[in-house]
């Protein structure tokens, strides 16, 4: 482990208590924005305003004891990483048809049950890889964008909301401008804080406006300053027909904490190559805890803080003691009932307009996911048909009020119609993908072959990482065009590439004598005056361009091998 | 492999497409000698249309730059991007040349 070069305060690291506690505040101040999911949820699940507040209050030291857990040194259960707990746009859709079908019992029943599914998941994740690629994933986050958006378009025009008052547009449109405006055009805390800044904003235009009743301002008025929040909101019911829904948010959560802890390993070390499986396990089965703790209490589904994680990069900050901040300041505005009460009154207007910006950093996140990877036909056709089937559910009610009952749980929210669809196809057409695939070269017809078509279209079939199909494609090429040169005698060259999600791994066999890898590069001169001198410039720069390399000689032919982690 | 000459007052841009490996390298080489012995040491290679580059295409580079300096003439190479910015810094070549993000600035360090 190698400490980069611009961190600042690593994980381990102590930094003085005026900078933890000034990171600890920032953190909080952009984690605050996705209390917006329970209160919408909340809110909508009807409620009443002191209801609200203690769930509020219960919400924000859940996400304090989270914060902890994951953070905390050696943990158990948890990262070890400076990777706070937020709530999320994940459990939106499927908290909606919970409150709908059952009130707040079952969605917090509901909330449990997925939270310790993702703790059993937790344990299988590297296995579930095969059947999940990347670009599901990112179809995932960006199913979740799409519910998210729509929840806060919904919230102001939905075929349930009240009339919207011209007020209420101005309103909107000031907070989602201040948002956009601190985004795009601010710098340093302005612009890390644009949402936070947005909501406060948003809140002074609402009161000027008239947005607060006499309600708002006499429960405001009426919760106290300190008070320890009970439990007495805490039940809990469970709906197997609803078991598929959170299943599949469960899911999502535990690939997306799994993406944020990597982001951790990555900022810690500057020597990073691939996941390291044993915090990320961890890592993801806190978060299922957390959840899991949350539903227990009377909130919603939580999950690892990925915007955190990359003000932490930006700031050079990531010590886990910073985390530690962040957890006591949630802990003690969960024992201020009146900073609930604040949040509790929060105008539609200002929610719809916060749920809007933020869905969009999740769905464009979602895309760059999905074309991280190489998209041959089979793949467009499976993100392509899921997002329709996704977004056709929430265009036409139709299709799941007419499902027969066995559907039903599947076609009862976009994101779970979306990635069922996608599952499902993904299955299908792993038929007839090989694996393995050859490619014969003759040694006096070279250039007639071309291996990097050969490697991008079978890349393109696996899902491969173009990063990765480039590397073995300049290892495949400058192979072929050495040894013809120097140690391939006769006869044909066969290239043998195989590929799972972890690796990509190339097989040359030829008549002849294997090439040799030089850890030493030879010097200009050697490289200039000498065909010796150019093989073994191509031999170091093989050596270099694979994660692993292996020559053999047996008989009369030689045998090489290339190993790409992927 | 397309291989594009063009004058830019007293510097010579030669840009370069497609592949450039042992079977192209040697062509490339003579037309690069071909231009240096014309009188133009003062020369940009320009490497932003290159798909793929061998160690032949190193050795090509490498003994162009031997033959500028040998004619006390200023190479700058630009386009050097991706997948071959990545091949120029596994073979440790990104130190040794002159390199820079385009064309213009390529030409006014020839030129220099």
């Amino acid at each position: 482990m190698k400490r980069p070069a611009d961190l600042i305060y690593g994980v381990d690291e102590k930094p003085p208590l005026p900078v933890t506690l000034f990171n600890g505040v920032q953190h909080v101040g952009i984690i605050a924005i996705n209390l917006i999911y329970p209160l919408v949820i909340f809110r909508l699940a009807g409620a009443s305003v002191a209801t609200v507040i203690e769930l509020l209050s219960i919400s924000l030291i859940v996400l304090g004891i989270g914060t902890f857990l994951q953070s905390v040194r050696r943990s158990p259960a948890g990262s070890g990483f400076m990777c706070p707990s937020t709530f999320t746009a994940t459990y939106f859709s499927a908290s909606l048809l919970a409150i709908k079908a059952g009130g707040l019992p079952l969605l917090f029943g509901m909330t449990t049950f997925a939270g310790l599914l993702e703790v059993v998941v937790s344990r299988t994740l590297s296995r579930l890889r095969a059947f999940l690629p990347t670009e599901l994933s990112g179809l995932v986050v960006f199913m979740i964008g799409i519910t998210a958006g729509i929840g806060g378009i919904r919230l102001m025009v939905g075929p349930d909301a009240p009339n919207v008052s011209a007020g209420e547009w101005r309103v909107a449109c000031l907070t989602l401008a201040t948002m956009i405006v601190l985004n795009v055009w601010g710098k340093g805390t302005l612009k890390m804080l644009c949402a936070l800044v947005g909501l406060i904003i948003g809140y002074a235009a609402a009161a000027t406006v008239g947005l607060f009743d006499q309600a708002h301002t006499s429960s405001l008025a009426a919760a106290p300053w300190i008070e320890l929040p009970t439990l007495k909101h805490a039940t809990w019911s469970f709906d197997l027909t609803l078991a598929a829904t959170f299943a599949i948010a469960s899911l999502a959560a535990a690939m997306k904490a799994a993406g944020t802890i990597t982001m951790c390993q990555r900022l810690n070390d500057a020597e990073w190559l691939r996941p390291e499986p044993r915090s990320v396990t961890r890592g993801v089965m806190g978060d299922g805890l957390i959840t899991a703790l949350s539903g227990l209490a009377g909130s919603v589904g939580t999950n690892t803080a990925t915007p955190s994680v990359g003000v932490a990069a930006a700031t050079g900050i990531a010590s886990r003691h910073v985390a530690y901040a962040v957890g006591a300041i949630f802990i003690l505005l969960g024992l201020l009932p009146k900073v609930a009460a604040l949040l509790a009154i929060m105008p539609r207007a200002v929610m719809a307009a916060g749920l809007l910006f933020s869905a969009c950093f999740i769905l464009i996140n979602g895309l760059q996911v999905m074309t991280s990877r190489l998209l041959d036909i089979r793949r467009t056709l499976i993100i392509g048909i899921a997002i329709i089937a996704g977004v056709a559910v929430d265009v036409f009610p139709a299709i799941a009020a007419n499902a027969p009952g066995v559907l039903a749980p599947l076609v009862a929210s976009s994101l779970a119609f979306a990635t069922v669809t996608a599952l499902g196809l993904n299955l299908l057409f792993r038929i007839g993908v090989k694996k393995t695939v050859t490619l014969k070269v003759e040694r006096d017809s070279i250039g007639g072959v071309n291996i990097s078509d050969f490697l991008r279209e079978n890349g393109a079939k696996w899902g491969a990482r173009p990063e990765i199909i480039s590397r073995a494609s300049f290892a495949a090429n400058q192979l072929v065009e050495t040894v013809a040169d120097n140690g391939w005698h006769t006869g044909t060259l066969t290239l043998e590439a195989s590929f799972d999600e972890f690796n990509l791994d190339l097989h040359a066999l030829y008549a002849g004598t294997p090439l040799a890898f030089p850890d030493k590069r030879p010097t200009d001169e050697e490289i200039m005056e000498s065909d010796e001198g150019m093989a073994r410039l191509a031999g170091y720069m093989l050596r270099h361009n694979a994660d692993r390399i292996r020559a053999e000689s047996k008989g009369a032919h030689a045998h090489i091998w290339f190993h790409f982690d992927h | 492999m397309e291989i594009d000459t063009a004058s830019h007052d007293k510097v010579t841009a030669v840009s370069v497409k497609g592949r450039v490996d042992s079977t192209t390298a040697e062509k490339l080489r003579d037309h690069l000698t071909a231009v240096i012995k014309s009188g133009s040491a003062r020369l940009v290679i320009d490497l932003k249309e290159v798909t793929y580059i061998s160690s032949a295409g190193f050795r090509t580079l490498l003994i162009t730059a031997r033959s500028v300096e040998a004619a006390k003439g200023k190479l700058a190479l630009c386009g050097v991007a991706g997948e071959v910015k990545r091949l120029f810094d596994i073979a440790s070549f990104t130190e040794l040349f002159t390199i820079l993000p385009n064309r213009d600035d390529a030409v006014a360090a020839a030129n220099a």
